[in-house]
């Protein structure tokens, strides 16, 4: 994945190519892995599936590279927002286990929020922000946690 | 305004201290019940029968959650895991936890389960549909030996209760038949009734549910089952067949003995019921009072059996 | 079958219950990761203390409200609430972008109605012998059934089959993953227990459809949704012609949604896109699908309203549960000691007829309900800032997808799966194609294996596979469904040979 990010903004043709490649790469995964598995039952679908994949990738992979591409690739667009926010999802994961689910969801809620924030700062928009994000968040929590019974961390 | 909120406060506090005091050897709250399958399957609605009679003799409700995935694998891989004070229980099914662990690496070994109790079992049934020409045993056997392969049965899924009937009859007979595997008995029934295959290796349930529709040729119990005066046992008809899926409950390995002992007591005391045992019958069920302390023989002789069977079909290495 | 059983349905208690059950089952399946089947499976020992008949009304109502809830999310959020509502999002999505979310939730909102009725109404008259059809489907007929719903890839890929046809065949190599369903091996995990459980289908739909989402919204400052600077009044007036004008289709989506709801290996999701495929074949040449048609829209959702009556009719007749949800529900009544079976609509007809009036009440109690609650939806997505929106959304996935089955793991698959859709979605590999895959693989394997044995074994692989009649009719509704296209870009092409000559 983070391969294919580094073709940069623009470059639609290279990307494909990429991402062909990594289609084709798991079709010869998935044949290779159908070589230990015990029961007939379970091969023959995968290994179909596999290769029509391969054959079908194979062909997007030559038609990009005979006829050029028409897909936008990652266009404009602020990197470090789409990274912050990804990256503040995975950490709220990582950290539920230690600190807890609320916190965690703390965790995610403000990387977000810098994400999304395109507009100025100011002292007021942080706390009504923050405030109403903080009360949707508990509300959630209780609801999930002793309407829906479900054991969160 | 303020003062209700306090009183209303310190009598949350004394009612919550109170109930935790008084029931601190047992339970603190809900039980969390995790059913390692989706919801509406029979180890769900097993559980669902035990709800209703657990809420009423021990006063805490017992919550019952999902996590399917790997046929079970998933959920029991992750029991040992969770906390072992007594507030988590887990469904297990044999032969599931004895036959995966011995196929593949799934993440946990038959005996690190911490299996408490055995509380059921749906006895093996050969199922066939009420307008079958399948009268009797007799008329499948003859069958299946006279056109190998041809006698086609569905049942839940391979390397399951029923496959391993399947392999096991086959063989005590000489026939062959075919085995087409479905996903769950639901889909297997679906199956039956649809003509898509000529008989069915199922469980008592299957009559229990189905009624007129179908015809059971035999159910693989000691004896008879109450529900079904007129079906005979393999046993009568001469096939050493005793047998089907078991399912019972276990806690993480960590807890300690006191609450094993709690538990196994509990889910017996449910057992002993004499409306939950109706209930039970009603569905199909076989009852079956394995407690904690006769786990580890049955453990045991089912093990062995099942891993026999399985390695003579071929099923494992 | 008398009225006294629609005045037992009518009591004050079972109309509150009813219309509780449709609010909570519209909110909760808005919400994407609570789907319809956690709904009422979380409900359930609330009803233990009930009449069956009004549990069964509570818990219908929850079922059919949060199967309609789906479409919000569908429509404002491009992501399904419950798999039911892929198709929605096919539509639905581009008609909010444009600025006519508000439209598209009210004509989802009068398709559901539709569709809820159509399938309460063959569940009340005709549901004994509708169920036989739960029967004639063998493992053959359900694999031909997923061909012709991945046959729908080839069309929702306009520009690039090749790059669809490999989204799709992805997708369903990732249904492969983790334990096999039917056989005994355990595939593509690589030793590693995160992947035993596979990728789930709701888990996946979060991931590919939602992140993506979010990945494009905090990277520009624009709008979420085009919002037309005058304040419109409520577009009821205006979806209501929309669904007048399509009642061909709402109708034949609704029938197709009661089909395929009775059809146990299906469900919601396989009920939706199949309607779409329809709609779609048998579009007038102004319609362009999948830039926001209400007609994709309209044709989704009342079939997959239609799968809840369509659902119970073997649940009730065979006890076989058509979809997921009728799963639990059947475990309920078992609970409370009704017998499932065709004597039910004769002998213990009372609770039978209660329960259909009862849902009946509970989807026309949809039509206010989810009219002012969509409305109410739509205003706040298109009014908060973005910055409360994406952490809010955000958030959401995250105990969506961990409620599926408390697992964190779960969570890490579907960011992972979303970061990476979004990628190749970058370079045209779209998310619908993969979710095709994901959903219908496994309906494919289990019928082709199923079908191979039994065929094997009666020495009939030819009669198996082809010579079955409803086999041969799905045969050739997705030939037509593959060619269609096909003809009409040649015929177009030959009108204007200068234009979009040359591809596929």
């Amino acid at each position: 994945m983070s391969d294919a990010s580094k073709s940069g903004p623009g470059s639609g043709k290279l990307g494909t190519l990429i991402a062909s490649a990594f289609f084709i790469f798991a079709g010869v995964v998935t044949l290779w892995d159908t070589q230990s598995y015990t029961d007939r039952d379970s091969q023959v679908f995968p290994q179909t599936v596999a290769i029509v994949l391969i054959i079908c990738a194979t062909c997007a992979l030559v038609m990009t590279l005979l006829k050029g591409d028409e897909s936008q690739g990652f266009s404009t667009g602020v990197w470090w927002r789409r990274v912050l926010l990804v990256m503040s999802l995975l950490v709220a994961c990582f950290a539920m286990p230690y600190v807890g689910f609320l916190a965690a969801g703390v965790l995610a809620f403000v990387g977000g929020l810098i994400a999304a924030m395109h507009d100025r700062w100011t002292a007021k928009a942080a706390l009504i922000y923050g405030l109403s994000e903080l009360a949707v968040m508990t509300a959630f929590y209780t609801v999930f946690r002793y309407v829906l019974l479900v054991p969160l961390p | 305004m303020l003062r209700r909120t306090l009183m209303k406060t310190a009598a949350a506090v004394a009612l919550a201290a109170s109930t935790t005091f008084a029931i601190a050897a047992e339970l603190s709250g809900p039980v969390d019940y995790v059913i390692p399958f989706g919801p509406g399957g029979e180890s769900d609605i097993s559980a669902r029968l035990q709800q209703p009679f657990f809420k009423e003799k021990f006063g805490q409700d017992l919550v019952i959650s999902y996590k399917p995935g790997g046929g079970g694998a998933v959920g029991w891989a992750s029991l040992n895991g969770l906390n072992a004070n007594g507030q988590t229980i887990m469904g297990v099914n044999l032969p599931h936890i004895i036959i995966k662990p011995a196929q593949k690496e799934v993440g946990f070994k038959t005996d690190e389960l911490n299996a408490f109790y055995m509380f059921h079992y749906t006895p093996d049934a050969i199922v066939v549909k009420a307008d079958s020409p399948y009268q009797t045993l007799a008329d499948l056997v003859k069958d299946m030996k006279d056109n190998p392969g041809q006698v086609t049965m569905s049942g839940s899924g391979k390397a399951s209760a029923n496959h391993l009937a399947q392999i096991k009859f086959d063989k005590m007979t000489g026939g062959t038949t075919t085995y087409v595997p479905f996903k769950g008995t639901g889909a297997s029934t679906t199956a039956l009734l649809g003509g898509q295959v000529k008989a069915q290796w199922g469980y008592s349930t299957v009559g229990a549910k189905q009624g007129d529709a179908v015809r059971m040729l035999a159910v693989a119990m000691e004896e008879r089952h109450p529900l079904f005066p007129d079906v005979p046992t393999f046993k009568e008809l001469g096939y050493d067949m005793v047998g089907g899926a078991y399912r019972g409950i276990a806690l993480p390995n960590s807890a300690d003995e006191a609450t094993t002992k709690l538990w196994s007591d509990m889910i017996g005391e449910i057992n002993a019921d004499p409306e939950f045992r109706q209930k039970m019958l009603d569905g199909g069920f076989a009852l079956l009072d394995i407690d904690a302390a006769g786990m580890a023989d049955f453990m045991k002789a089912r093990s062995d059996e099942y891993l026999k069977d399985a390695k003579e079909a071929g099923l494992i290495n | 079958m008398d009225l006294g059983h629609l005045a037992s349905a009518f009591t004050p208690f079972n109309f509150l219950l009813a219309l509780c059950g449709v609010v909570a089952g519209t909110v909760i399946g808005s919400i994407p990761g609570l789907t319809a089947t956690m709904a009422v499976a979380v409900l359930v020992p609330i009803t233990f203390s009930m009449e069956p008949a009004s549990a069964l009304i509570l818990l219908g109502a929850i079922y059919t409200g949060a199967i309609y809830g789906g479409a919000y999310a569908a429509i404002l959020l491009n992501t399904p609430g419950t798999p039911s509502a892929i198709a929605t999002t096919f539509d639905g999505y581009p008609m909010a972008k444009r600025g006519d979310g508000d439209l598209a939730v009210a004509v989802a909102c009068y398709a559901s109605v539709v569709g809820g009725m159509v399938g309460a109404i063959a569940l009340l008259f005709i549901a004994p012998p509708l169920s036989t059809v739960a029967l004639a489907f063998g493992p053959i007929e359900y694999f031909w059934l997923s061909i012709f719903g991945l046959s729908l890839i080839a069309s929702l890929s306009t520009g690039n089959l090749l790059k669809g046809l490999t989204g799709g065949a992805f997708g369903m190599i990732l249904s492969t993953v983790g334990v096999a369903e039917i056989s005994a091996d355990i595939r593509l995990t690589f030793g590693s227990q995160t992947l035993i459980s596979g990728f789930g289908v709701v888990g996946a739909l979060i991931g590919l459809y939602c992140i993506p989402v979010l990945i494009d919204l905090v990277a520009t400052p624009d709008r979420h949704l085009k919002v037309e600077n005058e304040v419109k009044s409520v577009r009821i007036g205006e979806a209501g012609r929309i669904a007048w004008g399509s009642k061909f289709n709402l109708i034949r989506s609704s029938i197709i949604g009661t089909l395929v709801g009775i059809l146990p290996g299906a469900g919601g999701s396989v009920a939706g896109l199949v309607a779409y495929s329809e709609a779609k074949r048998s579009a007038k040449p102004h319609q362009k699908f999948g830039e926001g048609e209400p007609d994709g829209i309209m044709a989704t959702e009342a079939s997959n309203n239609a799968t809840v009556g369509g659902g119970f009719i073997p649940t009730l007749v065979l006890g076989i549960p058509g979809t997921p949800p009728d799963a639990v529900i059947l475990g309920a009544l078992l609970v409370q000691g009704v017998r499932t079976g065709p004597a039910l609509f004769e002998t213990g007809g009372s609770i039978v007829y209660t329960f259909i009036y009862g849902l009946i009440i509970a989807t026309i109690l949809m039509l206010p309900t989810g009219l002012l609650i969509g409305r109410y939806a739509y205003k706040t997505i298109v009014t908060i800032p973005k910055a409360v929106l994406v952490p809010l959304v955000g958030f959401m996935t995250l105990i969506g997808t961990y409620a599926i089955r408390n697992s964190i793991s779960d969570v890490v698959i579907m960011i992972g799966l979303g970061v990476f859709g979004w990628v190749v979605g970058r370079f045209g590999f779209a998310a619908s194609p993969i979710v095709l895959g994901l959903i219908l693989g496994p309906i494919a394997e289990q019928g082709f294996v199923q079908s191979w044995t039994i065929g094997a074994a009666t020495n009939n692989l030819t009669g198996m596979f082809f010579g079955r009649p409803i086999s041969q009719a799905i045969i050739v509704f997705t030939l037509l469904s593959l060619l269609f296209p096909l003809f009409k870009s040649w015929r177009a092409v030959r009108r204007a040979p200068k234009e979009g000559a040359g591809r596929v």
